[in-house]
């Protein structure tokens, strides 16, 4: 899932593909995803796992790695 | 007491943190007309000062245009000082619908509707024209308004990469099936100064039956040979189903904004437009100053024309200085440090020379594209910008970054 979710975020949201990030790497608060561009990874996350994520759930403080992220997936 | 020290407290930690993160804001008192010269007053109460203005959206030099001015007397006498109504009970004027038919005709488009203000104008379009089932696909450097505006929308909304066309085919192709698709951009970016690849986002929207909105409020005036806008410049004058478009920035300065596009669509928003329906009408004065200012832009392009050849000696001064901007075609021009605490260095250093251009930095831009924006205006003589630019270098020698590169920038300590 991690992997998934951080080749999706490269292909998504960087403008060059070879920035390194990881499960740890502030995304929001770091400046590489802005935070109203969060609808992209809902939806790709419904797909990908099948997991409707609340709007409400996905905020930049909750949703800012990648390690968060899965975290709040496994609750739904 | 309803409004206890627990409440207070809690908006002054806010305040708090935001002073802490360097993001406070402060206003500077304007003593004066707007123009190239302007006497500012900063911090409040200390002594004038004469400044240079380079960071005014006031770009075709109209804001305090003695015309424009006069227009503004003539129609107190006119039409009154103000309606006390909203539009469709009793705050429609034979002048408001005048200027509507006067927009219609310059931007080139069926229709158009007038708001208190190209925010409000934002506002609304979305909301009214689309519903759940559609969806809205936006370039991710749109403007804040266009963002508060797309929340109100039941509609469903996706991004694509700034100006990556690529990657909006790819958007296009993933929500196919839905009723109504809408591209929405910015004509002229705000930040960054480049201009909308609208000739390719016409062609993608053709193929995808997509709508097109386009918010060229920094366009508006100048943009395009006889300054209709983007559409005009990207060659698809007729093509566009949607354009807003602000009355505050070059054509005149006061406020007051517009929708204009297909029939339908604004006949839509006359109904169910909630800015529309539910704020006061513009005020006559802004509604024949407006006309003043489109008499005067469709009677000579030579304001425009000055504009242009302002910025592009401006541009062509600063990179041949040693400065890196962002290239580009509008008359906005960043200067880029990368570094924030360059740039705020810079920008007071240039406040204190005589020079009112303002620094942006993460998190208004992103991380590491530290700048200082300046904006031309067909207000600026050659004087103006070769004291700006005697400024600019002399501060950037004290620096020491011209000519350097941005790996070279990014080592600089302050
Ligand atoms: C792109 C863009 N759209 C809309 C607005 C808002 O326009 P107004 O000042 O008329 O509300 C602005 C200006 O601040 C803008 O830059």
């Amino acid at each position: 899932m991690e992997e998934k979710l951080l080749d999706f975020i490269r292909d998504e949201f960087l403008d060059d593909p070879d920035t390194e990030i990881d499960v740890d790497t502030k995304l929001i608060s770091g400046g590489m995803i802005d935070s109203f561009s969060l609808v992209s990874l809902q939806t790709f996350i419904a797909k990908e796992f099948g997991k409707k994520i609340p709007a409400p759930r996905i905020t930049a403080a909750s949703f800012d790695t990648v390690r968060q992220m899965v975290e709040i997936i496994n609750q739904f | 007491m309803a409004y206890s020290q627990k409440v207070k407290n809690s908006y002054l930690e806010t305040l708090q943190t935001i002073k802490d993160n360097g993001l406070f804001k402060s206003e500077r008192l304007i003593c004066d007309v707007q123009g190239a010269d302007i006497e500012v007053e900063f911090p409040v109460g200390s002594a004038h000062k004469q400044l240079i203005n380079m960071c005014s959206n006031n770009y075709l030099g109209l804001s305090s245009h003695p015309e424009i001015v006069k227009a503004a007397h003539e129609a107190l006498d006119y039409r009154g000082y103000g309606l006390s109504s909203v539009r469709f009970i009793c705050g429609t004027q034979d002048i408001h619908k005048e200027l509507e038919k006067r927009l219609s005709a310059f931007l080139g488009v069926d229709d158009t509707i007038l708001f208190s203000s190209c925010f409000d104008a934002n506002g609304a379009v979305f909301e009214t024209l689309l519903d759940e089932n559609d969806i809205m696909i936006s370039d991710r450097l749109v403007h804040a308004s266009i963002i508060d505006g797309m929340r109100l929308a039941k509609a469903e909304h996706d991004t694509y990469k700034h100006s990556d066309m690529a990657h909006l085919r790819k958007k296009l192709e993933q929500y196919q099936d839905r009723p109504r698709k809408i591209i929405i951009t910015d004509g002229v970016f705000s930040m960054d100064g480049d201009i909308a690849k609208l000739d390719e986002i016409v062609a993608l929207a053709e193929e995808f039956d997509a709508m097109v909105f386009v918010d060229d409020s920094h366009a508006s005036g100048f943009i395009g040979k006889t300054g209709r806008g983007v559409h005009e410049l990207c060659g698809v004058m007729d093509k566009i189903d949607i354009i807003t478009t602000t009355f505050g920035k070059a054509l005149g300065g006061a406020s007051g904004g517009c929708v204009s596009g297909r029939q339908e669509l604004i006949d839509l928003l006359r109904q169910r437009g909630r800015p529309y329906l539910f704020s006061n009408t513009l005020a006559p004065t802004i509604t024949m100053a407006t006309m003043k200012v489109l008499d005067i832009l469709e009677a000579s392009t030579e304001r425009r024309d000055k504009l242009e050849r302002n910025m592009k000696w401006w541009r062509t001064a600063l990179t041949e200085a040693g400065f890196i901007i962002v290239k580009g075609d509008s008359p906005i021009v960043p200067v880029m440090f990368y570094d924030a605490k360059l740039a705020q260095a810079f920008s007071k250093d240039l406040y204190d020379e005589g020079v009112y251009a303002v620094g942006f930095f993460f998190p208004v831009v992103a991380q590491g594209q530290a700048r200082i924006r300046t904006q031309l205006s067909a207000a600026h003589e050659m004087s103006h910008l070769e004291k700006a630019l005697e400024v600019f270098v002399k501060i950037g020698k004290k620096y020491d970054i011209l000519g350097k590169s941005k790996e070279e920038l990014l080592q600089i300590k302050l």
